[in-house]
């Protein structure tokens, strides 16, 4: 999500927090890949399980903020998601309404409500309640495990981290240390072999065909192996020209002739198999970077001040029982803002600044920053106005 | 090896970023075991080399400087002939058995293409900067134009500050960029010292170094509210101009003129400064960038610059976008935590900017030619 250019010389004059947010250069975006990921990755995962008879199976995490650019600008694709979940052979993941880092709030009482607004929206959009979480960027620790456990989940989704598993295989179904939640583990080497790796030339796995894939896959031991990847990956990380949705439709085929090989969704695969060890995290993991940790999103003085301002505005903002101001704060806890203000080194730093359309991690906190003042000020205005 | 090196400036006497080069450049070569003759013209206060492999040899007196225009008063008329003169100088004193002659910019190219010619010697051209950067692209002479495009062309290979030099090079000159190196510019770290309330522009007060534009965007800071001083370190042909304009936009009791400082004064404000600002129209690369984020000042620098490109740790604005430079120096002041990590940052990556690296690729240059 993009914010609008906003200099200290805007701050104390917005009219509308609405204005904080580039809304034609999102829509823009959001049309692109609608129309090179979304729509026609939907379509051939749909054909893909009527040809094999619903043997083929996939699971969607999809945010508030998605559905609410898919309602507003391409109503269609919520019919293409809802005509797959229709299929049976889907399951729906919960996660926060927006893409928050709510969930290393002090108090957690934020994450929990963004929780429930996505689980209303799962329940309005295709009548269904998600047993599995999944939180933003793959996030995990102790504290939210069991967060989500107490609000009734069955089973949750982290990275497949080593410093986690140590010798352990990430494809068993595990436990939760502190808590009865099943825990699937993102298998990230296989995973990025599609979501970064698919069209690396001076890669030795390149050109991937999926029978190559298959064959990786039916050598490597264990109950389950879990996929998880961005959906963009399809036809926008990965173009339609490097051959990737071949390669996805002539997956299901090579995967079902091993005899030993199928298909579950994330809720099938908690009911199929009893945890074989516990983990334990005391420190949030995450998906990102070769760290495996929040510190892209919190990892120099910057970010934290940033989410400090973030996250200070809550108590006040929740006393004021203002739509407008609590729907404008949630979007300005998109973790992106956040990430494009990360300074980490070299390797990552170039895979951020791809993503970014700052000059700098400085120029991104210089933006955010003011847009926060600004936000604070009109939060405050408000509080008087009332009074 | 041995390389004789034609310069014009070369501390404790110098006016620009030409001689703080070849100063770290010449001693960064001797360490490397080069045999290095540095000939320069005759100053008041001599220099002195401080290294075995280094010699410092003066040719004569000069009375023409890299950054005068024709168009000076004291030289008025005499200009061309004094560059003429002095070339053939440098033609005749330069003896010995050299492997490469190096020369930079403009003033001695005359020179060096005689001496390549006489002494059947390879030629290296370093372009720290061109007629175009001079005037600021507004009416650049024909005449400077003239001796650098043939220099240029006559030269074996160039090394050019930045990509963004290379780019005038290639573009303006018509030289095949295959020629061409690029090697940035590199600085001996100042280490940072108690910042006060002070937002810095240093540079020769020229159109080329866009000091107008910092007095504008000192105006938006100050109406801001922002208590800050703003130093205008420096001298040059817009000083009446300048102090004119502050008088105008009403800020005068905030915006200072030190003139000319002396080098340790201008390591001593480098150190005190809260932000440094080089708002250049164009600049090849920009030293002083460097100097100022190695005493642990957060810079702004401006995006037509070579030092743009080589330093992460900065930000970025164009030259004329006033609202912008002020929304940056405004940031830096206000929120404590980008100051913090900028300087912090900065100063790590400063930290790879070394002379000797500046001297390896040279090196490498000299091995291509030899």
């Amino acid at each position: 999500m993009r914010l609008n250019r906003f200099s200290v010389f805007n701050i104390g004059k917005t009219k509308s927090p609405y204005h904080y947010f580039d809304n034609t250069l999102n829509h823009k975006i959001f049309d692109k890949v609608a129309r090179k990921c979304y729509l026609p990755t939907n379509k051939l995962l749909l054909d893909l399980i009527d040809q094999y008879d619903g043997q083929f199976k996939v699971s969607f995490s999809l945010t508030g903020t998605f559905v609410e650019y898919c309602k507003k600008h391409m109503p269609e694709v919520i019919d293409s998601f809802q005509n797959l979940v229709d299929t049976g052979s889907v399951s729906l993941i919960e996660e926060t309404y927006f893409h928050s880092l709510a969930s290393l709030y002090d108090d957690l009482d934020e994450f929990k409500d963004q929780v429930m607004m996505h689980n209303h929206l799962m329940k309005d959009l295709f009548n269904y309640s998600p047993k599995v979480f999944r939180n933003t960027e793959a996030i995990y620790d102790n504290r939210i495990a069991q967060t989500v456990a107490d609000m009734g989940y069955k089973g949750i989704i982290t990275e497949g981290a080593k410093k986690i598993l140590d010798w352990r295989s990430s494809n068993y179904v595990y436990k939760s240390v502190n808590t009865d939640l099943s825990v699937l583990l993102r298998h990230y080497s296989l995973s990025d072999d599609i979501g970064f790796r698919f069209s690396a030339q001076g890669w030795p796995g390149f050109p991937l065909t999926a029978e190559k894939y298959a064959q990786w896959i039916a050598q490597d031991q264990g109950d389950i192996i879990n996929l998880f990847m961005d959906y963009e990956t399809f036809g926008e990380h990965q173009w339609v020209e490097t051959g990737i949705f071949d390669f996805l439709r002539h997956l299901p085929e090579k995967i079902l002739s091993y005899d030993h090989l199928d298909f579950v969704t994330v809720n099938q695969a908690i009911d199929r198999f009893e945890p074989k060890d516990t983990i334990d995290v005391p420190w949030a993991i995450s998906w990102a970077d070769e760290d495996r940790d929040v510190s892209t999103w919190l990892g120099n003085e910057m970010q934290h001040a940033c989410f400090k301002e973030l996250q200070d505005l809550g108590p006040v903002l929740k006393k004021k029982k203002n739509p407008q101001l609590v729907d404008a704060w949630r979007k300005l806890q998109t973790s992106d803002h956040l990430y494009y203000i990360s300074t980490k080194g070299f390797e990552d730093g170039n895979v951020h600044q791809y993503f970014s359309h700052y000059d700098n991690p400085y120029d991104g906190f210089i933006n955010y920053m003011n847009i926060l003042q600004d936000f604070k000020q009109s939060v405050s205005d408000e509080i008087m106005l009332k009074n | 090896m041995k390389v004789a090196m034609i310069g014009w400036e070369y501390p404790p006497f110098k006016a620009g970023g030409l001689g703080t080069h070849c100063y770290g450049l010449t001693r960064g070569l001797a360490d490397k075991k080069v045999h290095l003759d540095f000939y320069m013209p005759k100053t008041k206060k001599s220099a002195s080399a401080d290294k075995p492999f280094l010699h410092i040899k003066e040719v004569g007196e000069a009375t023409v400087f890299p950054y005068d225009r024709p168009t000076d008063k004291e030289l008025e008329g005499d200009f061309f002939n004094s560059v003429y003169r002095y070339n053939d100088l440098v033609v005749s004193k330069v003896k010995g058995n050299y492997d490469v002659i190096h020369c930079h910019d403009w003033l001695t190219m005359k020179a060096g293409i005689q001496l390549k010619e006489k002494l059947n010697v390879p030629l290296v051209l370093s372009i720290h900067s061109t007629e175009y950067d001079r005037s600021g692209w507004l009416s650049p002479n024909q005449w400077f134009i003239d001796i650098e495009k043939e220099g240029m062309e006559k030269a074996d290979r160039l090394i050019a500050v930045s990509n963004f030099t290379k780019r005038v090079v290639v573009e303006q000159y018509g030289i095949d960029p295959n020629k061409i190196d690029v090697v940035h510019n590199a600085v001996y770290p100042l280490g940072s010292g108690k910042k006060q309330d002070i937002v810095l522009f240093l540079g020769r007060l020229t159109i080329q170094k866009g000091p107008e534009f910092f007095l504008d965007a000192a105006k938006k800071v100050l109406d801001y509210g922002l208590k800050t001083k703003f130093v205008l370190a420096g001298s040059g042909d817009m000083l009446p101009r300048l102090i004119n304009k502050a008088v105008d936009l009403g800020i005068s009791k905030d915006v200072i003129f030190t003139g000319r400082l002396t080098e340790e004064e201008v390591k001593h404000i480098y150190r005190i400064a809260n932000v440094y600002v080089m708002p250049s129209v164009s600049e090849p690369f920009g030293i002083t960038a460097l100097e100022a984020i190695s005493a642990g000042t957060p810079t702004i620098v401006s995006k037509t610059a070579g030092a743009a490109e080589a330093i992460t740790n900065c930000l970025q604005v164009d030259f004329w976008d006033v609202d912008e430079m002020a929304n940056k120096i405004i940031s830096l002041l206000n929120y404590n935590v980008l100051h913090k990590t900028i300087s912090k940052e900065g100063k790590r990556e400063i930290d790879l900017f070394t002379w000797d690296r500046v001297a390896d690729r040279t090196l490498d240059v000299y091995r291509e030619v030899m």
